[in-house]
Formats: structure tokens, C-alpha cells, sequence
């Protein structure tokens, strides 16, 4: 059962990640992407994660696209151009090597999952990893505030 | 029954689409968003790790929800930079900004 829906998740998740990075029109490519990203979310929750899953559909699956569409749409890039042919030459040669190298993942095979709750994840933050999430609260504060600063109109 | 080795080939591939995508995408807000696909590959590699190694801690899936922030935090200033490019260059592809001064 959850072999089966683990398959029908991952086949559908490297069909839009596919799409996500080939289609020209920049609109479809960052919709391929939210729904990568959504089904990403139902992966997590097949890892018996709610937490995370609940996590990437607000943030990867929802808020990120939707920055990236208004961005798209204020620079006005429609389409991405076609690639060069030395480009595709190296995407390529990466992706053959990329995949020679993570050939080995397939040899990890016993194990049993461990469901966990949002409690547990949430207690862990706060205790193991509290240093590190007091870190990324400034990081999120100082990115905003650099984002402000940069996208903003100049007044001359 | 799902494997650890299948989360992990998964996310293996998603990181070879992204790594396909951040070199030949021409416009930048595509690479953007294919080094949101490696950051994700990654992300899934170190949730699925920890809920089949690590059933104390779960490290990794607290490592996870870090990378979704950086994640965040990345994307937002890389798009406030490429406004600013669109602004004194007319467009956000690659050969629009191949000079060292503009």
C-alpha cells in the first residue's frame, strides 16, 4: 500500500521536476514547481512527518511560489531561452556523474520508519536545537530586512 | 515496504534534475528555482535519514526544517538582487549581465 503510493508520489514528483526546469514558459515552470514542492509534502508525510509535511505545503508549496510568480511577472521574463549547446553538453556530462555518484543510495535497504510526532519535533527544536533556531529567526529577520532594502525604489 | 534506499535514490534524482536545471537554465529566475529543487533533494535525503536511522533525536528532520529557512531566506534576497538587475539592465537572463561593469 505505501509502496504503491510512494511510487505514484515519486513518479509524479520527477515528471514535474522535470517540467520545472525545461519548460520555456517561466508561468508553467514555477506551477510545476509548487507542485513538486506539494507532493514533496505528501512524501514527508509518508515518512510519518505531519510537522514537516505541514511545514513545506505552507512554505515551499504555497508561499514560495507565489514570490516567484510575482517576481516573474514584475520583471516580465515569459519564457527562459532555449539553452546553448555547451550548456546542454555540461547539464548533461553533471547529471550523468550526479547519478553515477548517488548510483550507491539503492544499498540502504533494511530499516523500519519511525513516525514522529510534531511534539517530539517541536520539543527537540527547542531543547537540542535551540541555539541554531534562535540563528535562523535572525537570519529570517535580517533577510527581510535586506530584501526591503534592496528591492526598494531609489529616489532619484 | 518502503526502503530507505528508495527515499534516498529519490531525492538523488531530484538533486540530478536540479543540478541539470542550474546549468542550463538561461533566465535567472529559473536557476533560482532549480537550486530550490537541490535545496528540497537535500531536505528530503535528511528527513527520510533521520526517520529511518535516528528514532531519538530526529536530527535530521529538525536539519530539514533549517534548510526550508535558508531556503526562505536565500530566495527572497536572490529575487530583491535580480529586481535590481532587471532595474538597470531591462532583463533578468544570463548574457544581460556577463559584464563586469554595467
Amino acid at each position: 500500500m505505501s509502496l504503491t503510493a510512494f511510487y505514484v508520489l515519486a513518479a509524479f514528483i520527477l515528471i514535474f521536476a522535470v517540467l520545472a526546469v525545461t519548460t520555456a514558459n517561466m508561468v508553467r515552470a514555477a506551477l510545476s514547481l509548487a507542485v513538486t514542492f506539494f507532493l514533496v509534502a505528501g512524501l514527508y508525510l509518508l515518512l510519518g512527518s505531519p510537522a514537516l509535511a505541514a511545514i513545506q505545503f505552507m512554505v515551499n508549496a504555497s508561499a514560495i511560489p507565489i514570490m516567484t510568480l510575482f517576481i516573474i511577472m514584475m520583471t516580465q521574463s515569459r519564457t527562459s531561452p532555449a539553452p546553448r549547446t555547451w550548456q546542454l553538453v555540461a547539464g548533461f556530462l553533471a547529471a550523468a556523474a550526479a547519478l553515477v555518484f548517488f548510483k550507491g543510495a539503492v544499498g540502504h535497504g533494511d530499516g523500519q520508519i519511525t513516525p514522529v510526532s510534531p511534539e517530539t519535533l517541536g520539543v527537540n527544536l527547542l531543547q537540542a536545537a535551540l541555539l541554531p533556531f534562535e540563528v535562523a529567526s535572525l537570519l529570517l529577520l535580517l533577510a527581510m530586512v535586506g530584501a526591503i532594502v534592496l528591492a526598494r525604489r531609489r529616489a532619484d | 515496504m518502503v526502503t530507505l534506499g528508495h527515499f534516498l535514490l529519490l531525492s538523488g534524482l531530484l538533486m540530478v534534475i536540479g543540478l541539470y536545471g542550474v546549468l542550463t537554465r538561461r533566465n535567472l529566475i529559473a536557476v533560482l528555482m532549480s537550486v530550490e529543487i537541490l535545496l528540497n533533494a537535500a531536505a528530503l535525503a535528511f528527513a527520510s535519514v533521520a526517520a529511518y536511522r535516528d528514532p531519538q533525536i530526529f536530527a535530521g528532520q529538525v536539519f530539514a526544517l533549517f534548510i526550508i529557512v535558508v531556503a526562505a531566506a536565500e530566495l527572497s534576497i536572490g529575487f530583491a538582487i535580480l529586481l535590481n538587475v532587471y532595474r538597470t539592465h531591462g532583463a533578468v537572463t544570463d548574457d544581460a549581465i556577463s559584464e563586469m561593469r554595467g
